[in-house]
């Protein structure tokens, strides 16, 4: 099977992050997984070969019941912990080829995170959260990084709360700050793993929409982790996660997964 | 309480043992300082009263003379005379080749017999050996023992008669006992007395003293005394037994104190690192603390299985410590003994035996601050109803509402401090209890003032997002670094305030050296610097010494112990340059300076040395009757100078007035000689040296460099335990900030985690880590410089004069406090690398989980 990587032979894992984040021609898959598998060090094996691919734009759901092995995608997807075996390509970049600061690199670029427990960094306001991004990935001066950031967070509706600490805001509050740091640096991907599991029903229905819409409106694509059969069937493909192994679902099928 | 319940909680070591090492090294090291400290200290102090009672032995009065002695025939007048009762000596200092300085006391073993104890308990066949054989002498109980040397063995000694090579007899085989198996009242304790008792023939001829006696030691029953007094010629007096070596002893004790208190500064250190990280521990299992609450364990469980974990650690730690501390004290116990022998009094210490009593008082002292440690995170967990009443977020708070009231309590203890300084209340103990309050009432400002700086530092790099970070994180996580700041400001500034006392001090006595040696070149008897003072020269050498060396001037000088009304008392006295007075650091003076010399020289008038007057309590003016030539008069003080040579005091008395009367003292202690305008130095000590092995007497050439060289090394001696000290306080120190920050950094781990999810580097955590780091070094190098340059000037101006009476003048080692400031930051920043390199490593999914 051809893994359509961008491969750069000769350049160091910075060179190779700054030209995937340089790079506006690539049109494959923004992610792609091939028989992925993992196992946590001490533990049996959570994902068995997983094979995924993920379009420009496209916007899935995985399901999946508790210890399935859905966040593990998650963080295999994002870089955060390296597959045993199979590939991972990110962008277009095979992850197994580069070093944990290339990564870093990679994913700052291209990625958006949105945690289900919000983590915001709590020593900084809520503007300067959603600056972090771009401070790290891209080269816009202080003024550019705080004007983007404000129209970021009145995007998602906390205009008049930037100078606010997270502790003083709620937590749906806290998760919109979340989403607009996820998007503000214009990412690629945006992953979400469980974006609505610590608030309550029509507080996470309401920020499940601002997602949505926040994605559609940037156009990235997102790969999203849920409980909820619900929410997952409003997005273009909903995968079902069962023992390590990635399923197409029964309301989606037809889809190529 | 539960079993499962205390398993539950002390499980928690296998999973952290580096918290509980840190806690655990935090007590060792503060119990051992403290026991090493106070082991050394009384081992000398035992050593030192030892010492001086067998000196005395059961006399209770003793007949003294000059300096140079008194002539033998009146100890046989005395029997004569009815006065049975008494026992001749010949007493002074002396030196073993390997440098040693041991004091020899001359006896009549037939005479001794209810005198003396251990020391001279020799038994008969060492009598019939010490009279009949010459030069034979019996070292302390126990040296044998201790030198390896065999039943007999031969040194040559060096005292005020030269070097002479006696044979040692070992007492315990001379009775037919095992080596080293001395009878007594516990004479083979290693820490007795470096007495070495000999033959009082055998004395004389080593210490100079042919045909003298120092003294006679006398019983007297209450209506003996005066018949006696009346009955003694001019030149000798009476004095009571208990008057002699008070001084010493009230000045050895001082110095024990000033070491006592920098013990308890280390230990103090300890204690934050203890607090720290008891608070730490209980942190770190908020979870385990909810779900205990959670199934019904009790608050009082979750607090007594807190403060049993504490007095596990207190215990062990306690245990360790005083290993250490026995182990330390060694090292420590020969310096401590090096300075009493080098200022007061010549004492050999060969080991420490801890006391039943020391180490009880240090088990209660560090199991006591173990539980006082944890008290509050113990009360912190019992309050706690759920994971959230546990977190840090509700510590924190309350932290940040606490420094504010510790900030008011830290300023009535400054207000506290500064009164009792201004009032002088409680002499040396209420200077150390002023120098406590006010290092007290610093720490406790310091949260309050830390927690302003790194806000006003979080505003100053606003924008700047990653080090806003670092040092918001460090703000919020208040409770975590001030205790850490404090740890290290102490250190910092206690080795900034001995810096200052230290440099002062040394750069004083240079200066005084400076000023006192006017001469070109000294001639003295050839005896160690400790054993010189009895040691005497010829006065008709003068002219021999003239006509060798050219001199253009000879003064002479000569300390002899002399009665006064204010106990035995050194007396200096001197023909002088003249031009002296121009030299001598005169503090004030109850004349004009023009007009002192003639008084000094025509009138019964005399000058005393800052600690002198400090000792004695007098000043100018006052009158001190003493026993000069032709018995006791009444002089008047004319002037106070400063002298580092004796912390006794001295008195200085001109040879003219103390002649006036009567016969000058008998021998010189040393000659100055002042050469013409550019003489050859060295020709002349090649004359001098060829002239004086004619004379067939033990003296030697020295130059002003030479005497310099050697008094800076006694002092260098002296203060070479409190850099030891030092040195203990900044490594508990750097592991108290070691420790902080590993909590710290721990605790944010999480965070950590989202920022690297985030994108940033391993390299930029380290960063971050480091950053911390380096603002709270930064904070506590800053904040030591007032605090130790505020406990230097208390050492100099209150504590020093108070326990010695030496004044000096204040100099600011600004290169010390820069050292100190880059050793501060360079301590914390080190202490970041461990955290850092954890947190560059640590794998993000699992911290991502933690519960916030």
């Amino acid at each position: 099977m051809s893994t359509g990587t961008t491969q750069h032979p000769g350049l160091n894992g910075q060179q190779k992050a700054d030209r995937m984040s340089e790079s506006s021609s690539f049109s494959g898959p923004v992610l792609r997984l091939i028989g992925a598998a993992f196992a946590y060090p001490g533990e049996g094996e959570v994902l068995h070969g997983v094979d995924f691919e993920l379009a420009p734009g496209e916007r899935v759901a995985i399901v999946g019941e508790s210890g399935s092995g859905k966040s593990t995608l998650l963080h295999l997807a994002a870089g955060l912990e390296a597959a045993d075996r199979g590939e991972v390509h990110l962008a277009g970049e095979a992850l197994a080829g580069l070093d944990e600061a290339a990564r870093t690199r990679l994913r700052r670029a291209k990625v958006g995170i949105v945690f289900q427990s919000f983590h915001l960094i709590p020593t900084l306001t809520v503007l300067e959260n959603v600056m972090l991004p771009l401070e790290l990935a891209t080269d816009a001066n202080a003024a550019e990084r705080r004007e983007r950031a404000g129209r970021q967070l009145t995007a998602v509706g906390l205009g008049d709360k930037g100078d606010r600490y997270p502790e003083a805001l709620s937590g749906g509050e806290q998760q919109r700050v979340a989403i607009a740091r996820a998007l503000v640096h214009q990412p690629a991907l945006i992953l979400a793993d469980e974006p609505t599991g610590n608030l309550d029903s029509r507080t996470g229905e309401t920020i499940f929409g601002l997602l949505l819409e926040q994605v559609r409106a940037t156009g990235c694509s997102l790969l999203l982790v849920t409980h909820s059969h619900e929410l997952a069937g409003r997005l273009d493909r909903v995968l079902t996660m069962r023992d390590g192994v990635l399923q197409l679902s029964e309301a989606t099928e037809g889809v190529p997964a | 309480m539960s079993g499962l319940v205390l398993r539950a909680w002390l499980r928690d070591w296998r999973r952290r043992p580096l918290q509980r090492v840190l806690t655990l090294i935090g007590v060792i090291i503060g119990v051992a300082v403290v026991l090493a400290v106070d082991l050394a200290n009384q081992s000398a102090q035992r050593a030192f009263d030892r010492s001086m009672d067998e000196v005395a032995g059961a006399a209770t009065h003793q007949v003294l003379g000059p300096a140079s002695g008194f002539d033998e025939a009146f100890y046989r007048d005395l029997r004569m005379a009815g006065w049975r009762d008494a026992a001749p000596i010949v007493e002074g200092p002396a030196r073993l080749p390997d440098g040693a300085t041991i004091y020899v006391l001359g006896v009549d073993p037939l005479a001794e017999g209810p005198f003396r104890g251990a020391a001279s308990d020799i038994g008969d066949a060492p009598v019939q050996r010490l009279v009949t054989e010459p030069g034979t002498i019996l070292p302390p109980a126990g040296w044998f023992r201790a030198s390896g040397e065999a039943h007999e063995a031969r040194r040559v000694l060096e005292a005020a008669g030269g070097e002479h090579e006696v044979t040692l007899i070992d007492r315990a085989a001379e009775r037919d006992e095992g080596p080293g198996e001395e009878a007594g009242d516990g004479a083979a304790d290693d820490m007795g007395a470096s007495l070495w008792v000999t033959d009082i023939a055998t004395a004389q001829v080593l210490l100079d003293r042919l045909g003298r006696l120092d003294r006679i030691d006398l019983r007297l029953a209450d209506n003996e005394v005066e018949a006696l007094a009346a009955a003694l010629p001019a030149e000798l007096e009476l004095v009571a037994v208990e008057s002699r070596g008070q001084a010493a002893r009230q000045l050895a004790q001082a110095f024990r104190i000033n070491l006592t208190a920098m013990s308890l500064l280390a230990l103090l250190i300890a204690a934050f690192l203890i607090y720290n990280t008891q608070t730490f521990a209980v942190l770190r299992r908020r979870e385990v603390i909810a779900s205990l609450r959670l199934v019904g364990v009790g608050r009082r469980a979750i607090f007594g299985v807190v403060l049993l974990e504490a007095l596990l650690v207190g215990v062990i730690g306690t245990v360790l410590g005083a290993l250490l501390g026995v182990a330390l004290a060694q090292v420590l116990v020969a310096q401590v003994a090096q300075t009493v022998t080098d200022h007061f009094f010549a004492v050999a210490v060969t080991g420490v035996t801890p006391r039943p009593l020391a180490l009880a008082a240090v088990f209660l002292l560090g199991v006591g601050l173990s539980l006082a440690a944890a008290l509050a995170p113990a009360w912190e967990a019992a309050r706690a109803a759920s994971p959230a009443g546990t977190g840090r977020g509700g510590l924190e708070r309350r932290a940040r509402g606490w420094a504010a009231w510790l900030a008011l309590a830290a300023i009535i203890l400054l207000l506290a401090g500064v009164g009792m300084i201004v009032t002088g209340a409680g002499a040396l103990v209420g200077g150390f209890v002023a120098l406590f309050l006010l290092i007290a009432g610093f720490v406790l400002l310091l949260p309050w003032v830390l927690a302003w700086t790194l806000r006003g530092l979080a505003a100053l790099v606003r924008g700047v997002t990653l080090p806003r970070i670092a040092v918001r994180s460090l703000e919020r996580s208040l409770s975590r670094s001030a205790p850490a700041t404090s740890a290290l400001t102490l250190a910092l500034a206690a080795a900034i305030g001995v810096a200052v006392m230290v440099g002062s001090f040394r750069g004083s006595v240079e200066q005084w050296l400076g000023q006192a040696l006017t001469s070109d070149l000294y001639v003295v008897p050839a005896a160690p610097a400790s054993a010189r003072g009895g040691a005497r020269l010829p006065e008709g050498w003068t002219a021999g010494l003239v006509a060798q060396s050219g001199a253009v001037s000879v003064s002479s000088g000569t300390t002899q112990e002399v009665v006064s009304d204010r106990g035995l008392v050194d007396l200096y006295v001197v023909r002088p340059h003249g031009d002296w007075l121009q030299y001598l650091p005169l503090l004030e003076t109850a004349v004009p300076r023009e007009a002192l010399g003639a008084r000094l020289a025509a009138d019964d008038a005399v000058l005393v040395t800052e600690p002198f007057a400090a000792h004695h309590d007098v000043g100018l003016g006052d009158r001190l009757s003493l026993a000069a030539a032709g018995g006791r008069r009444a002089f008047e003080i004319l002037g106070i100078y400063r002298d580092y040579g004796n912390p006794q005091g001295t008195v200085l008395m001109t040879q003219a007035a103390f002649a006036r009367g009567g016969a000058p003292p008998d021998g010189v202690g040393s000659f100055g000689l002042r050469l013409p305008e550019g003489a050859d130095a060295e020709q002349a000590v090649e004359r001098l040296e060829a002239w004086l092995a004619e004379q067939q007497r033990a003296a030697l050439v020295t130059r002003p460099g030479d005497i310099e060289q050697e008094s800076m090394a006694i002092f260098d001696r002296t203060f070479a335990i409190t850099h030891l000290l030092r040195v203990i306080t900044l490594v508990v120190a750097f592991i108290a900030i070691l420790g902080a920050l590993i909590a710290l950094q721990m605790e944010r781990a999480r965070e950590f985690a989202t920022l690297r999810s985030l994108g940033l580097l391993p390299g930029g955590v380290r960063g971050l880590v480091v950053l911390q780091g380096g603002v709270l070094g930064v904070f506590a190098a800053l904040a030591a410089i007032p605090l130790g340059l505020g406990m230097g000037w208390l050492l100099i101006e209150v504590i020093n004069r108070e326990a010695f009476g030496w004044g000096m003048d204040l100099r600011l080692p600004w290169v010390e406090v820069g050292e100190t400031v880059l050793l501060g930051v360079g301590a914390a920043l080190l202490a970041s690398v461990i955290p850092a390199w954890r947190m560059a490593r640590m794998r993000l999914v699992p911290a991502l989980r933690e519960v916030p």
